[in-house]
């Protein structure tokens, strides 16, 4: 009955995503960006001619990335959307030892939005990941999104002539 | 048998197969609301229905059915088991009805008087078992088999599956040919793979159209169901179809078809006054009923408007106090556009009398319900005594678009190809380019066009010089034009559109992504949208058809002007139709005699004027190159200032006869200079612009294909036939020319050392030379 977890590191630190919620892991080859988009939305690719909204953990969390991410990639399917959430490794396949529970101090402000609780494994507790807040990305922050973002072309209307 | 009746059948057929279970349900509890509401809209669909073919039986079957239902509905009649038993009957009935319909035998009429009387309030039980006869001969009918079907209905789920099998196979195909071709060549395997490669490609073609279907094939039903309509209500209505080009998904056609139906009935039978009330109210007599499909962004919308008598809010609002799905307070606070919407709520329908052809209070919601399934949207606007619009919105995911792929920065993006009227490129010496403030304009043909950088709409980088880039001149459904600057343009592709991640659409930018043959994923741009997003969409035209004063009158006030501070320092405006450039010129060229200025620009000598006496200024001029279409001025200014449009009102001015008058604009009055009397005064006609004709061998592929576009973009008309007088005539090799002949000959050889021995001959891949001795005759002609 122990629920099975996809182990990854995300920004160095130990998460769990619900093996069930898993389609597959990929290695994402070609990234074709998405300009104008949030800024933890990596870019497009594709598995198998279905393409794939490509999601940088790190920045979904709002973390300031030094690194690229790793090459390796969960597709989780959301509202019949799909997507690759990029992480820095995937490890390893481990059973859960315990339920989510909540940490008393919660986990601070960003891992706490994306998070179900905690878990055990046999390797130590990680931080269970709910993939719907995480591909929602961070909350309307604007150090989070990149300046551009939310920012109209600069051109102004102009009147057509006949 | 006919497409429409097949299609009739296999509906019918759906829908009885949907409501099977309802049915069941609804006789076991006859007080059930919602199930006696859906066998409700299946009669009324029914009856609806038949109003394109000719099954009387049908009509009055479901007529007998839909009116027990609706008193029923109405709370005048409980659902007791007769009544019960006679819908069903009747349900059955149509069930063998459209059987027989559909092998085309002549309908049997036998025991249909008794389904129907079963119905009647005063009808007694006795019928009862003759029903059950009458059943039974029919059961035993339609199990004998009729001939093959011609057509099939498939899943979507299958068509979908099949489709992504297909793009599969292309991927694979592609990556096999990369490996193929890295292997070197292999006659035995390659002739194969060609072979196989044709096919998919065949197959892939046909798989995408599986599911398109033209818009037309929900227009085709629309005349004949007008005119039959306003045939039996005494009224005349016109039809005008807009946009059946438009391709849809088969699916979302079938979706929408019920719906445009019930608009159309609803607007013939409620909207649409009689001849005589329409004369009264000082309207044509010939009602029009107007339908325009077009592709905006991700959806299509589609317009149905009429110049009817427009729906009555005091009745709609009265009725939904009267139904209880609002309070009076409401009623009050509501909006008169928020109280249209109440017609698409169950139950509300503002007809007085209950006519065969509609109005029973069912039909709006039932539109509304269907258009929601497909997430597409419909909104009402209307006006009293000038008519209503309906526009539904309906989403185009899934559908194959036509896309031209294009790149910008590295990075690929896809247009649907519907928008693109013309691909020029930024070199091409007819167009002109003024940037203006932060916005750049581009003249082609005489008109000024916004022109937008698609590397600044995606923020990837600034444009500087957009003579580098290719324009793809871009048409919108609402007429607007502009220009949209990317760095290459590669190919169209039929691209199969499928929905973005809702983050990424956020963006509003995109209309959805696609797998090009490559398999690499590339993103399709919401055209709309972004034109949208840079104030380039009018609203204006809103209504499609029929309101073409407003949309000038509209115009007019909005005229686009230039404002510019001349050189006495004062600030003026001029049309900005008039302005074909700005050009910043040494005062060399100026030349000025007494009161007569001139200044040289391009080798032509145009009239100065907007000096007023002044000194020029040292070193640079600034002018506004003025056109009318026949003559050119020039018009020194001190500054161009920035673009803007007329709104308030132009007060003449009677003391100087130079100004059209004055506007205000920003709050400061503002002259603007009058064109018509600035040309009246200076205007000089351009010699240079009357085209001289060239001659060019009749029947030669080069000289059609290469020689063909380079004199006309020296400025020429260009002729093959020998009757056409002729300015320059080019001829190839030896070939002889008319001794009388005053005009300049070219000989074009292709050995490139002959030309040296003869006049006039260059060889045929020396471009310079010629352009050299087209300019030289174009000098020769004109002087």
């Amino acid at each position: 009955m122990n629920e099975l977890l996809v182990m990854a590191r995300i920004a160095g630190k130990r998460a769990a995503f619900r093996a069930v919620e898993i389609q597959s892991v990929i290695e994402i080859e070609s990234i074709s960006p998405v300009p104008r988009a949030p800024d933890f939305i990596t870019g497009l690719t594709a598995m198998r001619s279905r393409s794939l909204t490509v999601v940088d953990c790190r920045k979904s969390l709002g973390l300031s990335v030094g690194a690229a991410p790793g090459v390796r990639a969960a597709v989780v399917e959301v509202e019949g959307h799909l997507y690759a959430l990029q992480v820095d490794q995937v490890e390893d396949v481990a059973e859960a030892r315990s339920a989510p529970e909540p940490v008393s101090g919660g986990l601070g402000e960003a891992w706490q939005r994306v998070s179900l609780g905690m878990v055990e494994t046999d390797d130590g507790p990680a931080v269970l990941i709910n993939v719907e807040s995480m591909i929602a990305g961070p909350p309307a922050n604007p150090s989070a999104s990149k300046p551009g973002t939310a920012r109209k072309p600069g051109n102004k209307p102009i009147g057509v002539s006949a | 048998m006919d497409d429409l009746l097949a299609e009739f059948v296999a509906e019918t057929r759906e829908m009885l197969e949907a409501i099977e279970g309802e049915i069941v349900a609804w006789e076991a509890d006859p007080g059930d609301r919602a199930r006696l509401d859906s066998i409700f809209r299946f009669v009324h669909t029914v009856k609806g229905n038949c109003g394109f073919f000719d099954f009387p039986q049908l009509e009055s079957l479901s007529h007998a059915a839909e009116s027990a239902l609706a008193e029923v509905r109405a709370g005048r009649r409980s659902a007791d088991v007769q009544l019960v038993n006679g819908v069903l009957a009747i349900i059955d009935r149509i069930g063998q009805l459209t059987d027989q319909i559909e092998i085309g035998e002549n309908l049997t009429t036998t025991g249909d008087d008794m389904l129907i009387a079963m119905l009647d309030n005063t009808a007694e039980e006795t019928s009862e078992p003759q029903e059950i006869q009458a059943v039974e001969t029919f059961s035993a009918r339609s199990n004998t088999p009729s001939s093959t079907p011609r057509s099939i209905r498939l899943p979507v789920e299958l068509l979908d599956r099949v489709m992504s099998g297909v793009s599969d196979m292309v991927l694979a195909r592609n990556d096999l040919a990369r490996r193929l071709r890295a292997s070197g060549s292999e006659p035995a395997v390659d002739g194969p793979f060609e072979r196989l490669s044709g096919i998919l490609n065949d197959v892939r073609e046909a798989t995408t159209r599986m599911r398109m279907q033209r818009i037309e094939h929900l227009y085709n039903p629309v005349p004949r169901l007008v005119r039959d309509l306003s045939a039996e209500l005494g009224k005349q209505v016109m039809v005008d179809l807009e946009g059946e080009d438009a391709e849809m998904d088969r699916e979302m056609i079938e979706m929408i078809r019920d719906p445009v139906t019930h608009i159309i009935r609803n607007a013939i039978d409620h909207g649409i006054e009689t001849p005589a009330e329409r004369r009264a109210a000082g309207k044509h007599e010939i009602g029009l009923l107007s339908m325009t499909a077009r592709q905006s962004g991700n959806r299509i919308s589609v317009m149905i408007s009429d110049d009817g008598r427009g729906l009555d809010c005091a009745r709609l609002g009265s009725k939904a106090v009267a139904a209880g799905l609002l309070t009076e307070a409401q009623l009050a606070e509501m909006s008169r556009e928020d109280l249209h919407q109440l017609i698409f709520e169950p139950g509300l329908s503002t007809a007085e009398t209950v006519s065969e052809v509609s109005g029973r209070g069912v039909g709006m919601d039932v539109v509304r319900a269907n258009l929601d399934k497909i997430g597409g949207t419909i909104r009402v606007r209307s006006t009293p005594g000038e008519g209503t619009l309906f526009v539904l919105a309906i989403p185009l995911t899934l559908s194959i678009v036509a896309g031209l792929t294009v790149a910008v920065s590295d990075q690929r993006f896809a247009v649907p190809r519907s928008f693109v009227e013309e691909i020029i490129h930024g070199a091409a010496s007819s167009l002109e380019f003024t940037r203006l403030g932060d916005a750049d304009l581009v003249t082609f043909r005489g008109r000024r066009i916004p022109c937008l950088s698609l590397a600044r709409v995606l923020n990837l980088r600034e444009v500087s010089d957009l003579r580098q880039e290719t324009l793809l001149l871009i048409q919108l459904g609402t007429g607007d034009l502009f220009a949209l600057a990317v760095d290459r343009v590669f190919d169209h592709e039929d691209l199969v559109v499928k929905p973005l991640a809702p983050a990424v659409m956020a963006t509003g930018i995109y209309a959805g992504t696609t797998l090009l043959d490559d398999g690499s994923p590339i993103l399709m741009l919401d055209v709309y949208t972004i034109a949208a997003q840079n104030g380039l969409v009018s609203d204006v035209r809103i209504r499609p058809a029929g309101r073409d004063e407003q949309v000038q009158h509209a115009a007019a006030k909005t005229r686009p002007i230039m404002l510019f501070v001349g050189m006495d320092g004062r600030r003026r405006a001029i049309d900005m139709n008039l302005v074909r450039r700005i050009d910043v010129l040494s005062r060399d060229a100026v030349d000025i005699e007494g009161d007569r200025a001139q200044i040289v620009i391009e080798g032509a000598i145009l009239p100065l004027v907007g000096l007023n006496d002044r000194p020029l200024p040292e070193g640079k001029i600034k002018l506004l190159r003025l056109s009318d279409g026949h003559c050119e001025l020039a018009y020194a200014v001190s500054e161009v200032a920035d673009a803007a449009a007329i709104e308030s009102e132009i007060v003449p001015s009677d003391a100087d006869s130079s100004i059209e008058g004055v506007t205000l604009v920003g709050g400061q009055p503002i002259p603007i200079i009058d064109g018509l009397a600035l040309f009246a005064r200076h205007g000089r006609t351009i010699r240079t612009d009357t085209a001289l004709t060239c001659r060019l061998p009749a029947d030669d592929d080069w000289s059609r294909t290469m020689l063909h576009p380079l004199v006309q973009a020296a400025g020429y008309r260009i002729t093959t036939s020998a009757e056409d007088s002729a300015d320059v005539i080019i001829v190839m090799e030896e070939q002889a020319v008319p001794a009388d002949t005053a005009a300049t000959v070219i000989r074009i050889y292709s050995d490139a050392d002959q030309p040296g021995s003869a006049d006039c001959g260059i060889y045929r891949y020396d471009r310079d030379a010629l352009m050299g001795a087209l300019k030289h005759a174009r000098a020769g002609k004109s002087q």
